[in-house]
């Protein structure tokens, strides 16, 4: 991997000289991404994600660290590469470079939704959500990996362009994921989880010890945002820390689904959000929930099928 | 890999004894021998338990920073590489890893409590400063398997649970050599019960047998355990100093 010796005489370290950056391509809470491409081999091209320095004094963020540790072992084609890492010791900056996918599911929605005005092609979904769950199997898989990806949404669902991987998915950022195995401390003290939207009802009624199937669920509202071209629960997020109560994203997902039953559902009744907020949860009443009308799509179609089990509320193991 | 040791990093980087027993040129050139060479990193194994200790983190995270400072001395030397500093940082860095941050300026105040002498006294910005030194000379491999993890498993199937805290206890003792470079865990776990066992006289030949292990590695790993508790039993802090003199000031 890098050498990472930073030059401090120049702008540009060492390392950086081995590629011919193009431009900023990307922005989220972690720091910057920059698209660049490397100079003995202009075909490729390379996302580089460079991790914000922590301010207070406490040197690589835990996301970061975390993120390089399991992509540093894992290796399936349905998950994001990581070629390389770069450190610079001049500003003590950290730089990934992953093989740069051009699409994500996000703008490949936007795009048909606002441009196309058309619903993807049905065979389109269909691989896409294969390939999707494929990738996801491999780091589900307990003889393996046993890694939950925690923040599933259309915009870390990558898409290859052009090339030798056209059309190849991938799943990228694991900042918030986790092996699953003996975890030191319960999964849900590491901080705010999974985009509201995709969140689980388990993880909105505070569920500390939470697994795999939270992936599943967001892998549901992707299916279904993927045949709609809109976002299946589309609540409006209570602000402030930590972990605020999200009632309207609920109330979203109970419109549709309908009420979860302690019936089916029997350790609803150890669910922090669900004892000190059972009047408010249930205030309204859904009779006729429906998910295929939400849908357009027949009942008994395979692919409702699918993504009714997708989200069940409680896992059939 | 997270739950696969037989497709992990650390299956894949395992060393020789050979190859692990190498004092880097720079340290052979300020006189340090192997003894000096595996002597401080005993003491720096000490150190790490010891600041562990006070900032209160599992004995799982004090496994994978010894581990990690032990990585570390196998392509970088000592003179480059202060271990003084080295030992504490890999202590950060692994509470980070395995998701128990203890915050950098918690370290620094009791490595000041700990060691009154000059020449471990770091501040936070080297902490910082060597934590991204020491991600490069890991090579990035954070994923860490210990003995610990099949310790239970194993004990209930040999009927030995009596034996856990012995067991659990020579397994800590491990981390004071360079098993864990050399061995796929569950054969350090495998030789501390047999020595348990010869320890508490249970007869656990034919359990061995069905697992279908190689006892020739896990007698030899047995052994080397037994030369530790015979040579180092009483190290004293004289024969450290005299190694850690070696290594210049800074």
């Amino acid at each position: 991997m890098g050498d990472g010796r930073g030059n401090s005489n120049s702008n540009r370290p060492e390392w950086l000289q081995q590629y011919d950056l193009i431009g900023k391509i990307g922005e989220g809470t972690y720091g910057l991404v920059f698209l660049a491409k490397i100079k003995a081999n202009r075909s490729k091209s390379i996302a580089i994600k460079k991790f914000k320095q922590s301010k207070d004094g406490d040197g690589v963020s835990p996301t970061a660290i975390r993120e390089i540790m399991l992509l540093r072992e894992i290796s399936h084609e349905n998950v994001v590469k990581l070629v390389n890492v770069h450190i610079n010791q001049a500003d003590m900056s950290l730089y990934l470079a992953f093989d740069y996918a051009e699409h994500d599911l996000y703008e490949i929605i936007r795009h048909h939704r606002d441009k196309v005005i058309l619903a993807i092609n049905q065979y389109t979904v269909k691989s896409l959500l294969w390939q999707l769950l494929n990738g996801l199997n491999y780091l589900h898989r307990q003889d393996i990996n046993w890694i939950v990806h925690r923040d599933l949404k259309p915009s870390n669902i990558l898409v290859m362009g052009e090339g030798e991987e056209h059309g190849v998915v991938k799943i990228a950022d694991f900042g918030l994921a986790r092996i699953y195995q003996a975890p030191l401390k319960p999964l849900a003290e590491n901080g705010v989880v999974v985009t509201i939207w995709y969140r689980a009802p388990e993880l909105l009624l505070g569920a500390k010890h939470y697994t795999s199937a939270v992936d599943m669920w967001a892998v549901g509202c992707i299916f279904a945002e993927l045949l709609t071209l809109k976002p299946l629960f589309q609540g409006q997020e209570v602000k402030g820390t930590p972990n605020p109560f999200q009632l309207d994203q609920l109330d979203k997902i109970f419109k549709v689904l309908g009420h979860p039953t302690l019936e089916k559902w029997p350790t609803l009744v150890n669910l922090p959000h669900w004892q000190s907020d059972v009047q408010r949860i249930q205030g309204h009443k859904y009779d006729n929930p429906a998910l295929y009308s939400v849908l357009h799509m027949s009942p008994k179609s395979p692919a409702y099928d699918l993504l009714s089990k997708m989200l069940e509320y409680v896992l059939i193991s | 890999m997270a739950a696969n040791f037989w497709i992990s990093s650390q299956y894949k980087e395992l060393l020789d004894q050979e190859e692990v027993d190498v004092v880097h040129q720079l340290d052979k050139e300020k006189g340090i021998t192997l003894d000096d060479f595996k002597l401080i990193k005993l003491h720096m194994s000490n150190y790490v338990a010891r600041l562990a200790q006070n900032v209160k983190v599992r004995q799982r995270v004090v496994a994978t920073a010894i581990t990690y400072m032990r990585r570390v001395y196998v392509r970088r030397s000592m003179t480059e590489y202060d271990p003084r500093l080295v030992a504490p940082t890999c202590l950060y860095l692994a509470s980070k890893a395995e998701e128990s941050t203890v915050q950098a300026r918690l370290l620094v105040f009791y490595i000041k409590k700990l060691y009154s002498d000059e020449k471990y006294k770091y501040e936070i910005k080297d902490i910082l400063d060597m934590e991204m030194k020491v991600l490069e000379a890991l090579n990035y491999y954070l994923v860490v398997y210990h003995p610990y993890r099949s310790l239970a498993q194993f004990l209930q199937d040999a009927g030995m649970n009596d034996a856990t805290q012995l067991t659990w206890g020579l397994i800590n003792d491990t981390y004071k050599m360079d098993l864990i470079l050399i061995h796929p865990p569950h054969l350090i776990t495998l030789a501390c019960i047999y020595i348990a066992s010869v320890l508490k006289d249970k007869e656990t030949t034919a359990w061995f047998e069905e697992l279908r292990v190689d006892m020739n590695v896990v007698k030899n790993i047995a052994m080397e355990i037994l030369d530790y508790y015979d040579g180092h039993r009483s190290i004293s802090d004289e024969r450290v100093n005299t190694a850690m003199s070696k290594l210049a000031g800074r």
